[in-house]
């Protein structure tokens, strides 16, 4: 990340004289020092340099592109990334493994229910313990829904950011259902941490079937509305097709996943390839594009949110009775009649409050399919009650490094275009 | 009612199998050790043929681990003197045999530095300078190697062990130096690490 401060006149002498780090900002991003990036900046006589962010409404959030143009075709495009750096994978170090949930909750920031999921699946492993069945379906319910309001809020602000105002309204309109029901069953509507290692927050209440198998009954209708509104619309079938190809050896040489990976024609979905947490129970397809432009990308992610719905439907149809958690007192809290009657479930209560678990001497790599890609948290534990190291692979990070390599000989105003059909939450990209 | 359904990872072997057979087939000098842990395999590679086990598991026919998931480090200031400082882990994935591997080298403090696999995978860019910029750990030759997700003038690398986090310590009557104002407090005052 270069400093660079966001908005400045030419000429305008606010420039700390003393920093060097301005300087070698600049000079890093190939930017003459004694010119603004804000500004266009002549190369030579064929290109210029153009500063698009962080800002920019369309960068989905706090991204910098440095762009190379010549007239208005992109010749190359250097990604200034690390503005929402928050340092969380050091912050993880001096955390017990439950107090880190509330972490993850805000890397990827629009599917927090997917960090949850794959923080706690990989502690799990290291533990060797297996959550109840009904909590394995219910954190499939509560992701797909989440995959869902995702893909519905992707759709929303990347047709907005090709001038499409309507979707983006109706989009919002279904994604607070779905915020609705984590309120329901979580009291937050974003940053839930309803799943926890060893299981869930808590079992969910009444209300909660009624809303769920409302949305399986009415969201494939709604997704009819929003697919007529652009899918055959020959504005954005212009804007779209064609535009932003990544062949399928690119797409995994940078390391791409999701939608990104699968719209490039690659059928590869770590639900199906590597089932966790039940999803082999569940009949569902995956979707994938044939030419691996902005349009294939589009469609996966509708096609995919149909997908999700219907494993809720299944997971609510099989829904299974029993206990969310595990009942292993050594991670997992006692329930409170127990702690009145049995000692030494007071005993577990307290050190589990005060000092935490510990989790046996290992590493582990648990990747689950996000609706960004591959969502993986690569765990080293030494025994302790915290984690010695945990690294998180957002799919955003690899995604994103492919942007260079899809914009080049692109337009300008495609450049929007691209961004928006990678589906980046900078949130994940930085962490 | 608990039930237990079959674990997750239970059939078949281990993952990262395939490419510990490919590597101690084709190169077997480059191999140290294999280790397995919770259904997955761990290699420990020599740091001079770290470039050419990754060539040769990305195009060997058994192993096409094509798809690169992540670089990162993990620090380890306490080994015995005798063991290098950190470990630099690349987890790769191959989506024609459905298996991913994680191979680690071992690189010293003193001299951080090892080979750049982006000429491999152009996906290791980002994550090798992420490395660099977090850990301090050089990649050689790589064409672009500056901090990516920090300022350009942060000092230090946050991820290494003896890089303190700060939290916000409460004064108590042992720290009351804490509770004096940013500027005041003295400069070398040892830091409550949480």
């Amino acid at each position: 990340m270069a400093v660079l401060p966001p908005m400045r006149g030419a000429g305008t002498p606010t420039r700390d004289e003393e920093s060097e780090a301005f300087d070698r900002g600049r000079s890093v991003l190939g930017v003459d020092p004694d010119n603004d990036a804000i500004d266009l900046v002549q190369l030579d006589d064929q290109t210029m340099e153009l500063n698009m962010g962080p800002q920019h409404p369309s960068t989905h959030g706090v991204l910098r592109l440095v762009l190379e143009l010549d007239g208005e075709v992109v010749r190359e495009c250097r990604p200034d990334i690390g503005f929402l750096h928050t340092g969380f994978e050091k912050s993880f170090e001096s955390h017990t493994w439950q107090q880190c949930i509330p972490f993850t909750d805000r890397m990827d920031y629009l599917a927090p229910l997917f960090n949850n999921l794959g923080f706690s699946l990989a502690a799990e492993r290291l533990l060797g313990i297996e959550v109840p069945l009904r909590a394995q379906y219910l954190r499939v319910i509560m992701c797909e829904l989440t995959r869902v309001a995702s893909h519905f809020l992707w759709y929303g602000t990347s047709a907005l950011d090709l001038g499409a105002t309507t979707p983006f309204v109706y989009a919002w309109r279904e994604r607070e259902k779905i915020l609705d029901i984590n309120e329901l069953i979580s009291g937050v509507r974003m940053h839930t941490s309803f799943i926890r290692v060893g299981g869930l927050l808590a079992d969910v209440p009444d209300e909660f079937y009624a809303l769920v198998n409302e949305v399986v009954k009415t969201f494939p209708s709604f997704i009819d509305q929003y697919e007529l509104l652009i899918t055959k619309n020959p504005i954005w079938m212009d804007r779209t097709r064609g535009l932003g190809v990544l062949s399928p050896d690119d797409a995994m040489a940078y390391g791409a996943t999701g939608p990104t990976l699968r719209g490039s024609g690659i059928p590869y979905d770590l639900r199906k390839a590597q089932p966790y947490s039940s999803y082999d129970h569940f009949d569902f397809d995956i979707p994938i594009g044939s030419h691996g432009d902005v349009y294939d990308r589009y469609l996966v992610r509708m096609r995919e949110a149909r997908e999700s719905i219907k494993i809720i439907g299944q997971a609510m149809a099989s829904l299974p009775g029993g206990a969310v958690n595990t009942s292993d007192r050594k991670v997992a809290l006692p329930p409170r009649n127990e702690i009145n009657t049995s000692m030494e479930s007071l005993i577990h209560h307290f050190k589990l409050v005060t000092e935490g678990f510990h989790v046996p001497h290992g590493q582990v790599y648990q990747a689950i399919e996000s609706p960004r890609g591959e969502l993986g948290f690569y765990i080293v534990s030494t025994g302790g009650n915290r984690p010695y190291r945990c690294k998180v692979r957002g799919p955003s990070f690899s995604n994103l490094s492919a942007l260079p390599h899809m914009v080049r000989n692109e337009l300008i105003a495609d450049v929007v275009a691209v961004i928006g059909s990678i589906d980046i939450v900078l949130g994940d990209v930085d962490r | 009612m608990t039930t237990t359904p079959a674990p997750v990872t239970s059939a078949g072997p281990p993952r990262g199998r395939r490419a510990a057979d490919v590597l101690s087939r084709e190169l077997p000098l480059a191999v140290i050790s294999v280790d397995e842990g919770v259904g997955e395999l761990t290699i420990l590679v020599h740091v001079e043929h770290l470039i050419g086990a990754l060539t040769l598991l990305r195009d060997h026919a058994d192993a096409l681990y094509r798809l690169p998931v992540f670089v990162t480090a993990v620090d380890w200031p306490d080994r015995e003197p005798a063991a290098p400082r950190f470990d630099v882990v690349y987890q790769l994935r191959s989506i024609e045999h459905n298996d991913q591997c994680r191979l680690i080298v071992q690189v010293s403090e003193d001299a951080p530095r090892l080979p750049s696999a982006e000429r491999v995978f152009a996906g290791m860019d980002w994550h090798e300078r992420e490395t660099f910029d977090l850990f301090g750990i050089e990649f050689t030759d790589h064409h672009d190697l500056h901090r990516i997700l920090l300022p350009e003038d942060w000092v230090g690398h946050p991820l290494r062990k003896d890089y303190v986090s700060f939290g916000e310590p409460v004064a108590f009557t042992h720290n009351l130096e804490w509770a004096l104002p940013a500027a005041e407090r003295p400069r070398d005052m040892p830091g409550e690490s949480r």
